[in-house]
């Protein structure tokens, strides 16, 4: 760690709680941003958040050492925390903060391009089913329960120990595609309670056809459901990309993901416990603050505490 | 009516289910020689295996043959244990139910209590440290939680035993009240594991639950016409948010079927999480289809166990062509 | 609540009553005691032939008899130094031929007696290809075993060699004819006799809980004295770190192989254990493709070129590689080998690290780097490759990711494929990868290892790189022809510089194994090439018996 990188962790940790704060001042005015940010634990959880995100981004400047340069695998391996590397080395000699901070964006990523297929997919299967109703909605609800009966890991493990050496892309896509299921059902329920308000059965007087109807009026009140699942999916890929990894058949080495770095550890996870710690530690607060900030968007765009329509 | 129809369904959604799994482990790529880590993987062997299990007829005649087998109850021979699929089930499954049974009772009493006493003291702060704590529970990832407890609780203090279902020294099989005891002692950890995760899970749901039925109309209603507070919470709150719990329970157990291969593996528990996935990774066609297939049943079950419990708990319920237990759940 | 408590109490203390009377036993004296030993691999089945899988081979040690079996030396040439079992003596009849006289006492656990018809049913089996045993190329030089009468058996052999006493005795373990003749050869591996057997070792078969634990008893009538510990048990903990955790945290009391350096410091801090280190049977190399990824009939075009594959060799660190993963567990091996082999010597000339010649004899090649990438190429091709590693071997994996490192230092690019066992086995026998980082097992005898994986008799076998030298094998032959001890090491040291110089491979490690035993054992002779080999041997002092020993079932 350089006097450099230490200024520009500083300079993160100090921004994402500015933002956070800037954010809660302008919520202030508006009722939904307060039921937001009425619980302390969300704030925390989204300054969290947006502090791994801007070091995620400017992971080169936070962690200046090579996350996959082995320094000395005879003399540096297993270090415990130290000025030079700040939270230890791990069994081959690679610094863990490096490696922590660019596994952020390893499984950051994997997280998001994961949930985002995930709520697309769902969100668009289940606007569909709700919209058009009875044979349409009939042939995909099945479609999804058997989706629903499908054992996930189970399928993934599949996927992905059969195919092997995935990369990071295909990893994702995979475990996004097997994750749609109960948002579509979520946002299915949403739009059939949707389907006789005012303003659908307007714009079809109008004479918009079903995709503009979806797109533009259905999909975006049906919003809160989808917001939360997105939230909430980031956490779960995550968690699922971490046992992946963990089993040995997720993210391929040297590359860092939370995931593998723990199961690197496990072997010396008595004598070097911070090699599993600090990851662990890292999975477990990501997940926490997207709950949180999950928990922050349910109470915010409940529509029961609304005043009244969308 | 409703109910032969959703029988009919689930069992279409097994069957959907199986051909999945079937099509998809055929299809991956690398026909591995099957047999057990260690063998020597010499071609002529392999050929002459492929040609006993008959893996080179087209897949369709296979799917069709495995299908006639099934409804004999034959689930066919698993190459990597040397035993017929039946057997290498039959002692897996009582271990899988003994670490879900537990797990889940743990899970719903603990998050049960938690959300209930939760909810009856909003925004206090027993309410805050609680929730809290089982936020960060709920975010742990459950390997990490299972190495931890076993380094300490197995390992360092050595309060409960490192691994395993059984200790074979006193009790390799169960004949008298201390093997009960030791089973239990074993099966102590993984369950926790498994269960505390879980509890904190129903207990912030519980919690969220309670508190949305306790602003709807008729318990404001029932409040304001002075009915006592305690009469209040028992019967409407509990009542209702119970409903959403009997959802909760018919989901959790596909979950804990194969979502437990990583405690399986940490604890080296002989469940059939981990030879589900042994059986993956060595391409054990018969075993992988038929795992899949008793968890596809569970799963099918449970939504079906739940749907039914639903309809039976409140009438208001019962099923419109639509409308079932998972959209409740929302 | 109140009324409830007494109650309450009186459940607990009946509870903790019948749990303090279980375990109580009553077994005193010297032929108590129970081994638990923390095992990582379930075995299949216990048939002998059917399957080389590791804890199949120890529970047979314990179950099924040898005619004969090496001595603590490992010596496997004449037969002076082997140690009589089945067989209580024997003598050569002739250049071609050798007679063994069974033990009359040595029975089966059912009464019968054992005899000479085993042996050959037993011998007939073992090279039976629809049984297909593992172990049916090592036994290609006897032709025939009859038998003379009852308790004598003639083997014969093809030709005369050093190994000759060896080769008959040390890979078969002698079967009851009377209970397997009727089970047809093709259904061997999955026969119930696998699940339940019946030998005529110093173990009975006990009891077998799938996946969780296998017993076995001792014969208090064994003919050659009876085993001290009554009771040995293997525990099945498909993961390494836990099995170590249980004999740390004194739940087992043996783990044979400690395999890290982290787990023998954590074995030496463990106040009931005792760590024996022994000579270990193993060695890994990074083993070289000569023919191309794919498509046998072309040659590699990276490995094909003998100089850069020396190149490659000296630019690994091998000492210090050891020294960061094994640190004294391991050593650097002088060839092919295991410590375990006699001929191991250091003084046999090998590639010196060095990354200036190396980086040298690359440019000379026309490998440089031309496009500023950090890695050579030439012609456009990047000097890059693939290293398959399975899944399942902690050590292999660590190695892989320093080796990677290591060639990105001289401009090499290496990615890893860790990939699961079987699919590792299948691309291996058909020739579908660059490099791959495999694991041997060394018989005691070098010979046949070696043969079989480093010449042409090993083409479509187990040599996966297709390396061949007519000069080495000539040399390996005259060396296993050898009649002499010290004529047979000159030889195999010649044979070593040999290989050593065309480097078909690294060889980097040879594993030096360390057994944690628990302290209140007695007599522990761990011999190198089988652990479990002598356990009929161990005892425990009947002042040092624990509740686990005292346990009468």
């Amino acid at each position: 760690m350089t006097l450099g990188s230490w200024l520009a962790l500083f300079v993160a940790l100090i921004g994402a709680a500015e933002i956070v704060r800037a954010l809660r001042q302008r919520g202030l005015k508006q009722e939904r941003w307060r039921r937001f940010f009425r619980n302390r634990t969300t704030s925390w959880g989204l300054g969290i958040l947006v502090f791994l995100v801007i070091i995620a981004i400017a992971a080169p400047l936070v962690a200046p050492l090579d996350p996959i340069k082995q320094h000395d695998p005879v003399h540096l391996k297993n270090l415990p925390p130290s000025w030079t590397f700040i939270l230890g080395t791990d069994v081959f000699s690679r610094d863990v903060w490096s490696r922590v901070v660019y596994g952020a964006r390893v499984s950051l990523g994997i997280g998001a391009l994961g949930a985002l297929v995930a709520v697309s997919l769902g969100s668009l299967v289940g606007a569909v089913a709700g919209y058009y109703g009875r044979r349409v909605d009939a042939v995909l609800m099945r479609g999804v329960d058997v989706g629903l009966a499908l054992p996930r890991i189970f399928i993934l493990l599949m996927a992905v120990a059969l195919w092997d050496g995935l990369p990071f892309v295909t990893l994702a896509l995979a475990i996004g595609l097997t994750s749609w299921f109960g948002t579509s059902r979520l946002v299915r329920a949403e739009v059939l309670s949707l389907q006789q308000r005012d303003f659908v059965v307007a714009a079809r007087a109008l004479g918009a056809g079903d995709g503009r109807v979806i797109f533009r009026h259905v999909l975006p009140n049906a919003a809160a459901p989808i917001i939360v699942s997105a939230a909430l999916g980031v956490g779960n890929v995550l968690l699922l990309e971490a046992s992946l990894s963990f089993l040995g058949i997720g993210v391929a080495p040297p590359r860092p993901s939370w995931g593998n770095m723990i199961a690197d550890g496990a072997s010396s996870l008595y004598t070097a416990p911070w090699t599993t710690l600090f990851p662990g530690l890292a999975i477990s607060l990501v997940v926490m603050s997207l709950n949180a900030v999950a928990d922050g968007l349910r109470d915010a765009l409940d529509p029961r505490e609304e005043g009244g329509a969308a | 009516m409703w109910l032969v129809r959703r029988l009919v369904a689930s069992v279409a959604i097994i069957f959907a289910v199986v051909t999945f799994v079937f099509i998809l482990i055929h299809v991956a790529p690398g026909k591995a020689c099957m047999g057990e880590p260690g063998e020597s993987a010499d071609p002529v062997e392999c050929a002459r295996r492929a040609r006993e299990f008959a893996l080179e007829r087209p897949l369709p005649e296979q799917y069709r043959r495995y299908l006639v087998a099934l409804a004999q109850g034959d689930f066919g021979y698993s190459f990597s244990l040397h035993r017929p699929v039946r057997e290498a089930l039959a002692d897996t499954i009582p271990f899988t139910l003994q670490l879900a049974g537990a797990a889940l009772l743990l899970d719903f009493l603990l998050g049960l209590g938690l959300g209930i006493y939760q909810a009856g003291r909003v925004n206090r702060l027993p309410d805050l440290i609680i929730g809290n704590v089982t936020l960060f529970i709920y975010s742990l990832p459950t390997f990490w939680l299972a190495l931890l407890l076993l380094l300490v609780f197995g390992e360092k203090l050595g309060w409960f035993p490192v691994g395993g279902a059984s200790d074979p020294i006193f009790c390799p099989v169960v004949d008298s009240a201390y093997c009960v005891f030791d089973r239990l002692w074993h099966l102590a950890l993984p369950a926790a594991t498994l269960g505390l995760v879980g509890a904190a899970g129903t207990a912030r749901f519980q919690r969220a639950a309670m508190l949305e039925v306790a602003s709807q109309d008729y318990v404001r209603t029932a409040r304001a016409k002075g009915v006592p507070e305690r009469r209040v919470v028992l019967r409407h709150q509990l009542r209702n948010a119970l409903l959403s719990f009997i959802t909760r329970f018919g989901l959790a157990f596909p979950f804990l079927l194969t979502g437990a291969v990583l405690i399986e593996t940490v604890f080296a528990w002989p469940g059939m999480g981990r030879l589900a996935f042994d059986a993956i990774l060595t391409r054990d066609y018969a075993l992988v289809t038929a795992t899949a297939l008793i968890a596809s049943v569970v799963v099918v079950a449970g939504n079906l166990l739940a749907d039914v419990l639903l309809g039976i708990a409140d009438p208001r319920l019962r099923v419109r062509s639509g409308v079932d237990a998972e959209s409740i759940a929302a | 609540m109140p009324r409830r408590s007494p109650f309450a109490f009186i459940v607990i203390l009946a509870v903790v009553t019948i749990a303090g009377c279980e375990r109580r036993g009553g077994c005193t004296g010297q032929y108590c005691g129970t081994l638990v030993n923390a095992a990582v691999a379930e075995p299949p089945t216990l048939l002998p032939p059917s399957t080389d899988n590791v804890v199949a081979g120890d529970v047979g040690e314990q179950l099924f008899l040898k005619l004969a079996d090496v001595g603590m030396s490992v010596n496997t040439i004449g037969d002076e130094d082997f140690q009589p079992l089945l067989a209580q003596r024997w003598e050569w009849d002739g250049p071609l031929t050798l007679v063994f006289h069974l033990d009359p006492r040595a029975r089966w656990q059912d009464g019968q007696p054992v005899t000479a018809a085993d042996v050959e049913f037993t011998f007939n089996a073992y090279t039976d290809s629809t049984l297909g045993s593992p172990f049916r190329p090592k036994l290609r030089r006897i032709a025939s075993v009859t038998q003379r009468d009852a308790s004598t058996a003639v083997f014969r052999f093809h030709d005369r060699y050093p190994e000759m006493f060896y080769d008959a005795v040390y890979h078969m373990r002698i079967l009851p004819a009377h209970l397997l003749r009727s089970v047809p050869r093709d259904q061997w591996k999955t026969a119930p006799f696998g699940r339940q057997p019946i030998g005529d070792g110093p173990y009975r078969f006990v009891g077998w809980q799938a996946a969780q634990s296998l017993e076995l008893g001792a014969d208090s009538t064994f003919f050659l004295g009876r085993p001290a510990i009554r009771r040995l048990i293997w525990r099945f903990t498909p993961n390494l770190q836990v099995a170590v955790q249980q004999v740390i945290a004194d739940q087992a009391d043996v783990r044979e192989q400690l395999v890290t350096p982290d787990n023998v410091a954590r074995a030496r801090a463990a106040p009931q254990l005792a760590v024996y280190p022994f000579r270990g049977s193993i060695y890994t190399s990074l083993t070289f493709n000569l023919r191309a990824n794919g498509d046998t009939s072309k040659p590699h075009p990276i490995f094909a070129d003998r100089d850069v594959r020396r190149a490659l060799t000296m630019a690994v660190d091998r000492a210090s590689l050891v020294k960061s993963t094994l640190d004294g567990l391991g050593k650097v091996p002088p060839g092919p080998m295991s410590s375990l082999l006699g001929i191991w010597d250091p003084e046999i000339r090998q590639l010196p690290y060095d990354t200036a010649q190396a980086a040298r004899i690359l440019n000379a090649h026309g490998w440089r780097d031309h496009d500023g990438d950090g890695i050579r190429d030439k012609n456009g091709q990047p000097l890059a490759f693939h290293i398959l590693v399975p899944t399942t071997s902690v050590l292999r994996r660590q190695y892989a990711r320093l080796l990677q490192e290591q060639f990105r230092a001289i401009g090499v690019q290496a990615d890893i494929d860790e990939l699961e066992f079987s699919v590792v086995n299948e691309r291996l026998g058909s020739g579908k990868f660059d490099t791959s980082i495999l694991s041997r097992a060394n018989d005691p005898s070098p010979g046949s290892g070696i043969t079989q994986i480093w010449t042409r008799a090993g083409f479509g076998g187990s040599n996966f790189g297709r390396y061949s030298n007519a000069e080495f094998e000539r040399l390996v032959d005259l060396a296993i022809a050898a009649p002499t001890r010290e004529r047979a090491r000159a030889l195999w040291r010649a044979a070593m510089a040999t290989i050593n110089a065309d480097a078909p491979g690294i060889f980097l490690y040879s594993l030096e194994n360390v057994a944690a035993v628990h302290k209140r054992f007695d007599n522990v002779q761990i011999r190198p090439d089988s652990w479990a080999a002598l356990l009929r041997t161990w005892r425990i002092p009947p002042d040092r018996l624990i509740d686990r020993d005292r346990v009468e079932r």
